[in-house]
């Protein structure tokens, strides 16, 4: 058996080996990993007259939803421009 | 005749003193000492090492000044991502009971997500000093790390003022509170 050969036959199940070894709870890992923008759905669906806005915990929810909505509609704003910009340069 | 009584006493005594030294330095050297976080103190070793450490952190943290502002929604969104990425693996976060590090660890790291059983302000205080000095100080041989030496005070603070207010947050509460800005920098 050449070497070069035998050299694929030992790297290809270590390689395997090493790609299938992975956390306790890879989900966990995923979720955390993926876990990039808060998840303001639960705000939407609140009382708004129940909420009390002098807890500082409400007012720090409240910022970061409306950050992260701003942010959102600057994105969307951005992609139209580029593609009313894209569409009028194909004229 | 006294004076030889006294005298004899005191050799006795340099003796057995001699002799517990010399057993004690035996021990360590012996390598006897179960050393494995597994293998758990007994009682009495676990009171004295608890009691060393409440002892200190609570003299060490005395004098320490917490700001007015502690409850604060800018302070609560600046600590709640860095307890995410620092903390939250050995001291938890809603809806989590345990993690390998706190079936791990020994001393068992707490669970900083259960409400505290006082209400007073002057405690709320001192445990507040006690957490920033903790943070910023580590504690030693415990898996608790001193912070303090990459996280300036404020940075601290911010954690500390995010503690307080974890036992009350639900799991989505503490979901919006800890991510961290796209345009934040990344922790470690």
């Amino acid at each position: 058996m050449k070497p070069q050969i035998r050299s694929y036959l030992v790297a290809l199940p270590a390689l395997m080996l090493a790609l299938s070894a992975h956390a306790h709870s890879p989900d966990k890992h995923m979720k955390a990993a993926q876990a990039s923008a808060p998840d303001c759905s639960m705000m939407e669906d609140m009382d708004h007259s129940k909420m009390n806005m002098n807890d500082p915990v409400m007012q720090a929810m409240m910022k970061k939803c409306m950050q992260t909505m701003h942010k959102n509609e600057g994105d969307l704003h951005d992609d139209k421009s580029d593609a009313t910009k894209h569409a009028a340069h194909q004229h | 005749m006294a004076f030889f009584k006294i005298l004899s006493c005191f050799k006795c005594l340099v003796a057995a003193v001699s002799v517990a030294v010399v057993t004690g330095v035996g021990f360590l050297f012996s390598g006897f000492y179960p050393m494995g976080a597994d293998d758990h103190h007994n009682d009495l070793t676990y009171w004295a090492l608890e009691t060393l450490r409440e002892r200190s952190i609570a003299r060490a943290a005395n004098n320490i000044q917490v700001p007015n502002d502690l409850d604060s929604s800018e302070r609560l969104l600046a600590g709640g991502a860095d307890y995410n990425d620092m903390c939250a693996g050995c001291h938890l976060k809603p809806g989590v009971n345990q993690s390998d590090f706190t079936l791990g660890l020994y001393p068992e790291p707490p669970n900083l997500t259960r409400p505290e059983n006082f209400q007073d302000d002057d405690t709320v205080e001192m445990l507040a000093r006690q957490r920033f000095w903790i943070i910023k100080h580590g504690i030693k041989a415990s898996g608790m790390p001193a912070w303090g030496a990459g996280h300036d005070d404020e940075r601290i603070w911010n954690m500390v003022a995010f503690l307080q207010r974890l036992p009350e947050l639900s799991s989505p509460q503490y979901q919006i509170l800890t991510v961290r800005d796209a345009d934040a920098p990344v922790h470690h």
